[in-house]
């Protein structure tokens, strides 16, 4: 029987080869950005900044005199 | 000399035990919006024969104020019978923390002096003690010209509703002489406060630049900031997703001037922690008993510019368990 255009299946799927490579680029890109979120995270020290110094509770004194650093 | 104390919260609890230990106060008038709860609080606080409690209502309000030497507001939302109290000639102590209260309590200050009464706007931890911390910091400066005020934890369940408030209004900030309108929960900063060390801090409603630009005349800024979680701003516009703790744990207060004296330009931080609800009521306490000595200055504004003398004051809640420190050093240092 002789095919009669657009009576049959049009074939409009991507190919199976085409959806994988997409696939694979995309798990890719995945693996990539988890690995550049570890190494930074890594790499960071974390925590809050050092600082030099610390609180002290006014005395006698600085009730008296006026409080300068 | 008889008192009359608005609400029974978490700091009008601490303020009441406070009054009722002072030499000055020999009467304590309660007026509060549901009896029973207040029966059980304030039989905890002692003192029998010396309390009254009354339940709310204009009539009964104005019949409590008669031959008050001070009245204080330790409830959200009750600014508007401080006028009440200035008609009255009775001075008037609020720990309002709203930008809208206090400016509400401001409007009274005319009328305040004509009558030689004190209004205080802002008698609890911020603003109130970061008002006596910032006034005490600028006493060794010519020229105040930044105020930077942060907070770290709540008080009471009113408390810890107005800090979840605080993270969703519109923010305002003296920039340059005049005020800037920000989005609350933005700006960012790591503060360092006494005993527990940094936390991120965020713009927040209230009323402490206000006052202060109050005080300080020619400021050039004056910002205010809390301590706050993802999940508190994250939420913040919603409802409060559960009841809030019947109080909060340890908070602290860091209060930061930038000024001048002589050609040089320096940088005073001055702070404090404790339970917030206990600082405010200490704060509110000390504040009413200067008030009904006639030891404020008269007029409607924060404590930074109603007490002449803000080191004795700090002194005076040393000695009551609210203990002030500095900070001495220097910030972030550079990465090595």
């Amino acid at each position: 029987m002789t095919p009669v255009a657009g009576s049959g299946p049009t074939n409009t799927a991507r190919p199976r080869g085409a959806s994988l490579r997409l696939l694979s680029r995309a798990l890719f890109a995945v693996v990539l950005a988890a690995l550049a979120a570890v190494v930074v995270r890594l790499r960071g020290t974390g925590g809050t900044p050092r600082h030099r110094g610390g609180w002290r509770e006014l005395s006698a004194e600085d009730f008296v005199e006026p409080v300068e650093e | 000399m008889r008192a009359v104390l608005v609400g029974l919260g978490a700091v009008g609890a601490r303020c009441a035990r406070q009054l009722l230990s002072s030499v000055l106060i020999d009467e304590l008038v309660v007026v509060v919006r549901h009896r029973a709860p207040a029966a059980g609080v304030l039989a905890s606080i002692g003192s029998p024969g010396s309390v009254e409690l009354v339940e709310l209502s204009p009539g009964d309000f104005g019949r409590s104020l008669r031959g008050a030497g001070v009245v204080v507001l330790a409830a959200p939302g009750t600014a508007t019978f401080a006028r009440e109290a200035v008609d009255q000639g009775v001075p008037a102590v609020s720990v309002a923390d709203a930008t809208d209260e206090v400016r509400l309590l401001l409007g009274l200050g005319t009328e305040a002096r004509d009558r030689g009464a004190a209004v205080v706007a802002g008698a609890g931890m911020a603003p109130g003690l970061s008002c006596l911390l910032a006034a005490a910091a600028a006493e060794g400066m010519d020229e105040v010209n930044e105020v930077h005020v942060a907070t770290l934890g709540t008080g009471g369940p009113a408390c810890a509703r107005r800090h979840h408030a605080a993270l969703r209004e519109m923010v305002e900030e003296w920039r340059e002489g005049a005020w800037e309108r920000k989005v609350a929960s933005s700006g960012r900063e790591l503060v360092w406060f006494p005993d527990l060390g940094g936390a991120d801090c965020y713009r927040v409603e209230r009323a402490d630049p206000l006052l202060m630009v109050e005080a300080f005349p020619g400021l050039r800024r004056a910002t205010t900031r809390a301590a706050a979680s993802r999940r508190d701003r994250l939420t913040s516009w919603l409802p409060m997703l559960r009841p809030p703790h019947p109080e909060g744990t340890v908070g602290a207060l860091r209060v930061e001037v930038r000024g001048r004296r002589g050609d040089k330009a320096g940088t005073v931080v001055l702070g404090a922690s404790g339970r917030p609800a206990l600082v405010a009521g200490t704060v509110a306490a000390l504040a009413a008993e200067m008030a009904a000595s006639r030891l404020l200055k008269p007029g409607a504004g924060g404590l930074a510019s109603l007490v002449a003398t803000p080191r004795e004051a700090l002194a005076e809640l040393s000695r009551r368990g609210v203990k002030a420190e500095i900070f001495e050093g220097v910030g972030p240092a550079p990465t090595e």
